[in-house]
């Protein structure tokens, strides 16, 4: 564990190219799925067309349970996306690890919390957003004065704390199993007894990352659907 | 100084933890007895509830890691 960030700096800002390179791989990885299972669009789907068809599914379904169609049906794509991507993003970093001179290069850009903390506040800026453009300002302004007026300050805490444990729910999750697998990764790589010592446990660890990724993956999605849902929709 | 704060942190975040868990997952497993046909939608309400309710010992997990390697 004795690797830190590659952390370089841009006109004095300092950032890091880590998560830029994970991010890139994470697009491409995405957009070749999404390329691929698209090739030969047929009415009765076949091959690889199922699985878009059984993530629109999916996507419909969580749509479906927070809010009707006719208001929900503009975010298919994006929660689409959002599921996708976050779900790439969180296996990235199971198979390796790549550590070059003392600096992490491979992992999850979702193990960083600046990563996880942008997505929740780009999500429920969101919100927001298309909470103004659906009600219209005075409509969206009445609305943190409901159902009670003296809930304003809680409304307002609301929102900064649905963000906060968005973003840091998403990037616990991933670095606690991050951290646990370069442990294993320690014990495995010390010499004979640690090697045998370390197979199974980092066996069954590599299979419960890949089920609580898959399901964090779910949750934002749900979550971000939620509140949107909250925002949007007209019967309280 | 610094271990016994992350012991600390880990074992608070772990009884918060295992308390929330069981109440969900045991209420869950009577709902599915009472009401097998209602298990699919008790299974996946189980695991959202199950993300909500590790959030806050998760970060208390990660608070204990900064303090044991950074």
């Amino acid at each position: 564990m004795n690797h830190e960030a590659p952390v370089r700096y841009f006109l004095g800002m300092p950032y890091n190219p880590s998560n830029i390179l994970m991010i890139t791989v994470t697009c491409v990885i995405v957009f070749v799925i999404a390329v691929l299972c698209t090739r030969r669009l047929q009415m009765k789907p076949t091959g690889l067309q199922n699985f878009l068809e059984w993530v629109m599914d999916f996507v419909r379904g969580l749509i479906n349970s927070s809010m009707d169609w006719k208001t929900g049906g503009r975010f298919h794509l994006l929660a689409m996306t959002l599921i996708m991507y976050i779900f790439v993003a969180n296996m990235l970093g199971l198979p390796m690890a790549i550590v070059v001179d003392h600096e992490l290069w491979w992992k999850s850009p979702t193990a960083d919390p600046i990563i996880t903390m942008t997505l929740a506040v780009t999500m429920v800026a969101l919100t927001h957003y298309y909470a103004i453009k659906l009600k219209g300002v005075k409509e969206y302004g009445k609305d943190f004065f409901r159902p009670v007026g003296f809930m304003f300050p809680l409304k307002i805490v609301e929102e900064f704390s649905n963000t906060l444990t968005l973003g840091l729910r998403l990037y616990g999750n991933i670095f606690a199993g991050e951290v646990l697998l370069s442990l294993l990764v320690t014990l495995g790589t010390s010499g004979i007894l640690g090697g045998i010592f370390a197979v199974v446990p980092m066996i069954v660890w590599q299979a419960f990352s890949v089920f609580v990724g898959a399901i964090q993956a779910f949750v934002f999605t749900l979550l971000t659907l939620v509140y949107m849902a909250h925002k949007v929709s007209h019967d309280h | 100084m610094d271990l016994l704060a992350a012991a600390i942190a880990i074992g608070l975040s772990a009884f918060g933890a295992g308390i929330g868990n069981g109440l969900i997952v045991s209420r869950t497993v009577e709902g599915m007895a009472r009401q097998p046909e209602a298990s699919g939608l008790l299974r996946t309400t189980m695991f959202i509830g199950i993300a909500f309710v590790e959030a806050i010992p998760i970060m208390g997990v990660v608070v204990a890691f900064i303090m044991l390697f950074l």
